[in-house]
């Protein structure tokens, strides 16, 4: 009767005709099929379905975790299994005399089917056969909803989408079955005509939200993204909010109103947490669950992979395949910095699938203007938040370099050529600068002599550069996991091994993070002169005093401030995020401006 | 956030008494034999049962999940250890070495 389908097809469709014009609209092109997950998706919220589908975004929360432990019966044969519908529906089973007769029920349990002639493919995780009829069975976490239907309209259209794959098959099948875990209760949902057209009508509307490229509106308010296991990367309250903010801007050419605080929808602080590793000649490894960090065979420390957000190592460390594996599988990035902290590679995983972000990213990059619109608020932001900082920090209120950055910021943001730009930018960074070194401590070892670099040649602007590494290094992950190529930049040309893009994004929390940073270790006596090695006119870093710059750093990131648009809470890890987030919700054409992020 | 959860258990059989204590330590600190002291989110527990599950036999093993509250709340100060405890439990930084 039913075998498995073979091979299994990918989660996300099928492979499609080759000669689609657009890579993306390949993957719901004339033979594409739509995974019947997705229209449970689509009739949740059309944008979740969009993201996941189109975007290749996914991530787990307690919702979805739960549903794979429900499913735990379906995938083990061998565990208890689910009523069978003659003992526990004797209302469903009114109108099949043949029931009684015998054992002719048979379960074929988690098989993929599809259907040209719907467009559908599915994995059902349950049929019950019983002589020529054929009833799917859907199993869901949670209890029965309290609904005349019996199941919401994502549910029912799921189940039939599947009845309609199987009839297509050539199987008789008027209903399907819902059963909920958690009230143990199976609820049968009849393939009526409504049902039937709307499960066709979603797929069509679905069909066609993919084509055309253009992801539909977060939902305005709703509790079914307090639910969404996409939130963090969706955005919809902050989204709705800078898409209101901006067109009143536009209207009425005045500043945004701050609201009173939106709804917190993102933790505010990230679970994991970097892991450092310094020593040289160190090994790490992977036992069990855990990551272990092993010098000449003692173990220095072991942390679990729960807790590891990204790895990052100084020169010679040494990794196993498994470690390397475990780390990239689970979507955590190796960075490479050399022993001196010059950030040069990272290891990751495969590509992110959000194609359509990158197309439009080259695009953008290819165009003058476009570029120029986003590299000025990249550029104005940096000025602004380093005349935020000195204005906190200088006793002189009225010192002149705060007038010359105001009369900066307002140049950039009219700035009519990259030129320019750059030209205001090293105009500003100049006056910056003098002004953060009076912010120093008074002592002869700390002496500097203007901002210099490559190599730097006294201990605060090794600081400076170290920091200036480790805040490109984590623009690059959450630029690569977003979906950019760190690469290509719009204000920084691309040369060999620059990250342009994180340099750019990195131009205006300078200021916030690795400025800050610097004057912190160094008021508050965190690095000492014995910090610092000197080399022929260079200076570096101890492997204490990089400890501590790092520690210090990390503690910055770990900072919580209100957010000056969003008005809650948040750490500066997450706003690192949520920047690069907005950067592509302005590509991808749904702000009309990238909002750079500013302090007060 | 996290919780701080006391998870102790009882297997019966030594094969997966040794895979049981190898998922264990990927979720928490060992604070004596087959007592384990976690951290966990909403999301992080229920991982911690996906790991376990597959492993269990329910006919002879057993589990027991203590929940402690949220690490700043009650957390730990509902514990009081005697004698040295197999690891000391560890601030949430990121860890440099
Ligand atoms: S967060 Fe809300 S708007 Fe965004 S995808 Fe989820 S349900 Fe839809």
């Amino acid at each position: 009767m039913i075998s498995r389908a073979e091979p299994t097809p990918p989660e996300n469709g099928t492979s499609s005709s080759p000669n689609a014009n657009s890579p993306l609209a390949a993957n719901v092109g004339i033979d594409g099929l739509i995974p019947v997950r997705m229209l449970n998706e689509y009739s949740y919220c059309p944008r979740l379905a969009y993201l996941e589908f189109v975007q290749g975004e996914w991530a787990e929360n307690l919702e979805t975790l739960e549903g794979t432990f429900g499913h735990r019966n379906v995938d083990k044969p061998d565990r208890k299994q689910i009523p069978a519908r003659s003992k526990s529906n004797s209302k469903a089973a009114k109108s099949e005399e043949t029931e009684e007769e015998g054992p002719t029920s048979i379960h074929a349990r988690s098989l993929t089917l599809s259907s040209e002639q719907e467009g559908l493919i599915a994995k059902l995780d349950l049929l019950e056969i019983e002589g020529e009829t054929i009833t799917p069975v859907d199993y869901k976490r949670g209890k029965v909803p309290d609904l005349p239907e019996g199941a919401y309209e994502p549910e029912r259209v799921q189940i039939c989408a599947q009845g309609l794959i199987l009839r297509d098959n050539g199987y008789h099948c008027t209903e399907g079955v819902i059963y909920y875990i958690a009230s143990k209760r199976r609820v049968v949902i009849p393939f009526d005509d409504e049902l039937i057209a709307r499960t066709r009508e979603l797929v069509r509307l679905f069909r066609e939200t993919a084509i055309s490229e253009i992801c539909p509106p977060p939902l305005e308010d709703s509790p079914k993204c307090n639910r969404c296991s996409l939130v963090g990367i969706c955005l919809p309250d902050e989204t709705n909010l800078l898409i209101d903010q901006q067109q009143l801007t536009h209207e009425r050419s005045q500043l945004p109103v701050k609201p009173d605080g939106l709804r917190k929808l993102l933790p505010a602080r990230q679970n994991a947490l970097p892991l450092y590793v310094q020593h040289q000649g160190a090994f790490v490894g992977k036992s069990g669950d855990r990551i272990t960090i092993k010098l000449k065979g003692e173990e220095l420390s072991s942390v679990r992979l729960l807790d590891i957000s990204q790895v990052c190592v100084f020169g010679n460390v040494m990794f196993s395949a498994q470690a390397i594996q475990q780390l990239t599988n689970r979507g955590i990035s190796i960075c490479h910095l050399t022993y001196g902290g010059w950030f040069h590679s990272m290891t990751s995983g495969l590509l992110h699938k959000n194609i359509e972000l990158r197309i439009r990213q080259y695009q953008t990059a290819a165009q003058a203007n476009e570029a120029l619109q986003i590299s000025r608020q990249f550029i104005a932001g940096k000025i602004k938040n380093c005349r935020t900082l000195l204005r906190r920090h200088l006793s002189e209120k009225e010192h002149p370099v705060l007038r010359q950055l105001n009369e900066y910021h307002r140049r950039a943001l009219r700035a009519e050529s990259a030129e320019t730009l750059l030209g205001l930018e090293g105009m500003a960074a100049k006056e910056y600068f003098a002004a953060f070194f009076t912010l120093l401590p008074d002592q002869p070892e700390f002496d500097v002599d203007g901002r210099n670099r490559r190599p730097p040649r006294d201990p605060v602007n090794a600081v400076l550069s170290f920091l200036y590494s480790l805040l490109t290094k984590e623009l690059t992950v959450a630029l690569q996991s977003t979906g950019f190529d760190p690469m290509l930049g719009f204000l920084h040309r691309p040369r060999y091994g620059r990250p342009s893009l994180a340099l750019d994004l990195a131009e205006e929390f300078r200021p916030l993070i690795a400025d800050s940073v610097a004057l912190t270790v160094f008021n508050n006596q965190e690095v000492s002169p014995d910090s610092f090695l000197h080399k022929a006119g260079a200076v570096t870093m101890t492997d204490a005093g990089r400890k501590s710059v790092i520690a210090a750093y990390e503690r910055r990131l770990d900072t919580e401030i209100t957010h000056p648009i969003f008005g809650y809470k948040v750490s500066y890890r997450r706003i690192l995020e949520v920047q690069s987030r907005l950067l592509a919700r302005h590509l991808l054409g749904e702000l009309a401006e990238y909002p750079s992020f500013l302090t007060r | 956030m996290r919780t701080v959860y006391l998870i102790s258990y009882d297997i019966t059989c030594p094969k997966r008494y040794r895979q049981i204590y190898k998922s264990m330590k990927g979720h928490g600190e060992p604070m004596q034999y087959s007592v384990f002291r976690c951290e966990l989110s909403d999301m992080e527990l229920q991982q911690l049962k996906d790991a376990l599950w597959p492993v269990l036999n329910l006919d002879e093993d057993r589990v027991m999940i203590v929940d402690l509250g949220p690490i700043e709340g009650r957390g730990d100060d509902c514990i009081e250890f005697w004698g040295e405890p197999i690891v000391a439990v560890q601030p949430r930084t990121a860890t440099i070495i």
